[in-house]
C-alpha cells in the first residue's frame, strides 16, 4: 500500500451496508441484486462482516426481501445486523435507500 | 388491531417544540446546555433523522439483539476459548473493557443531555434511544469481562479503570469529557455522534470483530459487532444537525468541532485499536493491518460522508493520514516499555516472523521501529530484563495525555510543539493537538498530566514505586509481557543459526 493510495480511498461513490455475519446475508444480496438491475453489486466478505454496496444508489425493498428470504420480514429488523453503512440512509418500513448526494 | 405504520403518525408524534407559557424559552434551552450557535428554534425544525425508530419497534429490536448477543455467550462458555487463547488477545480483551465499557456511561450522559436539550424534536427523539443504547453497551461490557475476574484481577479493570489515576485511563477521561461529556447538545451531535461514532467507533467495534472471528471468539466478535449496530443508528444525530448549522451560516463553527473530534478520536484509537490490531493478535488471525482498517473505514468511507455533507477536509489531513504510518506503531513501544503501568500484558508481537508482516505493511518499519525492538530484544536474551524497564519518565502532551513520540530510528522525526499560556509552557504531540488546545485555552489551561502531577509532588514516593501506588496498580494486575518473553527465542535461534552458518 503506498501512501497516495490511502489519501485518494475516499474517491469513492460506493453506497451499501455493512451486515454483521448473520443468516440475513445471503438474502440481502440477492435482494440487492434484484432492487438494483442496474448495478454491479459488490459483495466484499470479511467474515465477521460483509460490505455490499453499489454506486451511488442501493435500494433495499422489504417485498424482495420476504421473497429472498422466505419469510415475513420488517424493514426495522434490518437493524439487528446492521453494523454499519457506506453512504447516507433513508429508513421507511416499506424500503432502506443508501445514497450519496455528491458524485464524486 | 389496526396498527398504523410509523410512517403515518411519526412526524407529528415527534413534533414536540411546544411553546413555553410559564418560562422564557432561554430559560427552557439555555444556550450553554443547548449550543444551538444562535439558530432560532423553528429553524431546528427542518432537522430530519434519516435513520428513525419508534418505541415499540425499538424495544422489539433491542430484545432480539441483546437475546442473540447473550445467547452467544452461554453456548460458548464451556468452550475454554479463552483459557486457551494467546495471551495477546486476552490483552486486548482487558484493554477494551477497561478503555470502554465506562466510557459508556459518559455517552449515555451526553445523549440525555441530548435528550432534555436539542433544540430539534427530531434530535430530542433519537437521543432518547441513544441513551438506552448505551446504558446497554455499559452493561455489557460489565457483565461480559465479569466472569473472568475470578481467574484474573485485570479483568476486574473494567470497571476499575476509569476510577483510578492510571495513565491511560485519565487520557480516555480527558478525551470523552472533551468530547461530550462536558459538551452541550449540538456539540455532542457533531463530536460524539458524527466524528466518533460514524468514524472512529467502526474501526474498534467491526474492525476488531474482524480479527475476532479469525482468532475463534465469537463471544467478543458477536458483541462488539452488536453494540455497533446501536452506534449506526444513533450516530446519524450528528448528520442532520450539520445541515441545519449549514444552512443557517455556521459552516465554520460546525466544522471546527468536527475538526476536534476527529483529531481527538484518531489519537485515543491509535494508542487502543493500533497495538490491538498490528501486534497483539496473533499474526496467523490478522484480517488486515490497522492501516488498512483506518483505509477502509475512515478515509473510504468516513471521510466521503463528510464531503457529502458539505464539509470541507480538516486542515490537518494530510499530515494525519501521514501518521497511520508511524504513530500507532510509537504508542504501541511506549505501552510496552511503561507496561508495569497498565492493566493489560501487552504482547511486544516482534518475532521474527511478526517483523516480516510489519516490514511487509510498512515497508521501512526496521530501519525505525525495528532498531528500538534491536535493542530491547538484545537486552531480553541476555536475561537484562532491567534494562527494558523504565525509569525515567515520557514528555507527555498536554492534549492527548499521551507520551509525545513519533518515529525513532533512522527516520527520526519526534519534536515537540510547545505553547506558552499565561506563563505555562504546555507540550504537544502535534500541530493538531496545539491548535485543539488554542481553540479554546481556558477549558483545557489547569489540567495536568500524569507527570506534571509527578513533577509538582503529588505523586510519592517520586519513583515507579510510587507512580504504580497513585496509579492503583496493585501486584497482578500491573502489566508484563504478555508471552514472557517468549518471541525473543525465536531471534536466539536466528543468531545461532547463523554463527554455526
Amino acid at each position: 500500500m503506498t501512501q497516495s493510495n490511502v489519501a485518494d480511498a475516499y474517491r469513492n461513490n460506493r453506497v451499501g451496508p455493512v451486515l454483521r455475519a448473520s443468516d440475513l446475508t445471503e438474502g440481502v444480496i440477492e435482494a440487492a441484486r434484484e432492487d438494483n438491475p442496474d448495478k454491479v453489486i459488490r459483495v466484499d466478505d470479511k467474515v465477521a462482516y460483509v460490505r455490499i454496496d453499489a454506486e451511488g444508489e442501493l435500494i433495499l425493498r422489504r417485498e424482495t426481501l420476504e421473497r429472498t428470504l422466505g419469510r415475513p420480514f420488517e424493514m426495522a429488523e434490518l437493524e439487528v445486523n446492521l453494523g454499519s453503512f457506506a453512504g447516507r440512509i433513508e429508513t421507511t418500513s416499506d424500503y432502506v435507500r443508501f445514497y450519496y448526494e455528491k458524485k464524486l | 388491531m389496526a396498527i398504523l405504520e410509523r410512517s403515518k403518525w411519526y412526524d407529528l408524534a415527534r413534533a414536540t417544540n411546544w411553546t413555553p407559557r410559564y418560562v422564557a424559552e432561554s430559560e427552557l434551552f439555555p444556550e450553554t446546555m443547548s449550543g444551538s450557535l444562535g439558530v432560532e428554534r423553528s429553524k431546528w425544525e427542518a432537522y430530519d433523522e434519516p435513520y428513525k425508530t419508534s418505541y415499540p419497534e425499538y424495544v422489539r429490536i433491542q430484545r432480539e439483539k441483546d437475546a442473540a448477543a447473550y445467547s452467544v455467550k452461554a453456548a460458548l462458555e464451556r468452550t475454554k476459548l479463552l483459557e486457551n487463547a494467546a495471551p495477546g488477545w486476552l490483552s486486548i480483551l482487558k484493554a477494551h473493557y477497561g478503555a470502554i465499557a465506562l466510557g459508556e456511561y459518559a455517552a449515555m450522559s451526553a445523549e440525555a443531555r441530548m435528550t432534555r436539550f436539542g433544540p430539534a424534536p427530531g434530535m430530542r427523539n433519537m437521543a432518547t434511544f441513544g441513551m438506552l443504547d448505551e446504558n446497554r453497551h455499559a452493561q455489557l461490557q460489565l457483565y461480559f469481562p465479569h466472569e473472568h475476574c475470578k481467574s484474573d484481577r485485570q479483568f476486574d479493570w473494567a470497571h476499575k479503570a476509569y476510577h483510578s489515576n492510571e495513565w491511560a485511563a485519565i487520557a480516555a477521561r480527558h478525551t470523552f469529557d472533551d468530547l461530550f461529556l462536558a459538551r452541550d447538545a449540538i456539540s455532542i451531535a457533531i463530536m460524539l455522534t458524527f466524528a466518533f461514532e460514524t468514524g472512529f467507533t467502526n474501526m474498534q467495534f467491526l474492525g476488531l470483530s474482524a480479527d475476532a472471528a479469525e482468532v475463534g471468539d465469537y463471544t467478543f466478535s458477536s458483541l462488539i459487532s452488536s453494540i455497533q449496530t446501536d452506534e449506526s443508528r444513533h450516530a446519524q444525530i450528528g448528520g442532520p444537525a450539520l445541515q441545519v448549522l449549514l444552512a443557517n451560516g455556521h459552516k465554520e463553527e460546525a466544522q471546527k468541532r468536527v475538526y476536534m473530534g476527529i483529531a481527538r478520536a484518531w489519537r485515543i484509537f491509535g494508542v487502543l485499536t493500533g497495538p490491538a490490531m498490528d501486534y497483539y493478535t496473533p499474526l496467523s488471525h490478522r484480517k488486515q493491518s490497522f492501516k488498512e482498517f483506518m483505509q477502509e473505514w475512515i478515509v473510504g468511507q468516513f471521510e466521503r460522508s463528510l464531503i457529502d455533507l458539505g464539509l470541507d477536509l480538516p486542515w490537518y489531513w494530510d499530515k494525519m493520514i501521514e501518521e497511520f504510518d508511524y504513530q500507532h506503531h510509537a504508542y504501541h513501544l511506549g505501552v510496552w516499555f511503561w507496561r508495569p503501568t497498565v492493566w493489560w500484558n501487552p504482547a511486544a508481537g516482534v518475532s521474527p516472523d511478526e517483523r516480516d508482516w510489519l516490514e511487509e505493511k510498512y515497508p521501512g518499519w526496521n530501519d525505525t521501529f525495528g532498531k528500538c525492538w534491536d535493542v530491547i530484544t538484545e537486552n531480553v536474551l541476555k536475561g537484562n530484563i532491567d534494562a527494558t524497564k523504565p525509569e525515567t519518565l515520557p514528555i507527555v502532551c498536554n492534549m492527548s495525555q499521551l507520551p509525545i513520540c513519533a518515529v525513532p530510528g533512522n527516520g527520526w522525526n519526534v519534536r515537540d510543539y510547545p505553547l506558552v499560556h499565561e506563563g505555562r509552557t504546555y507540550h504537544f504531540n502535534s500541530e493538531i493537538d496545539r491548535w485543539i488546545f488554542q481553540q479554546d485555552p481556558s477549558r483545557y489551561r489547569d489540567h495536568m498530566t500524569v507527570v506534571d502531577r509527578f513533577l509538582a509532588g503529588m505523586i510519592q514516593p517520586p519513583d515507579l514505586s510510587g507512580a504504580l501506588k497513585y496509579m492503583n496498580l496493585a501486584p497482578g494486575e500491573m502489566g508484563d509481557d504478555a508471552d514472557n518473553y517468549a518471541w525473543a527465542e525465536a531471534w536466539r535461534n536466528i543468531a545461532a543459526t547463523r554463527r554455526a552458518a
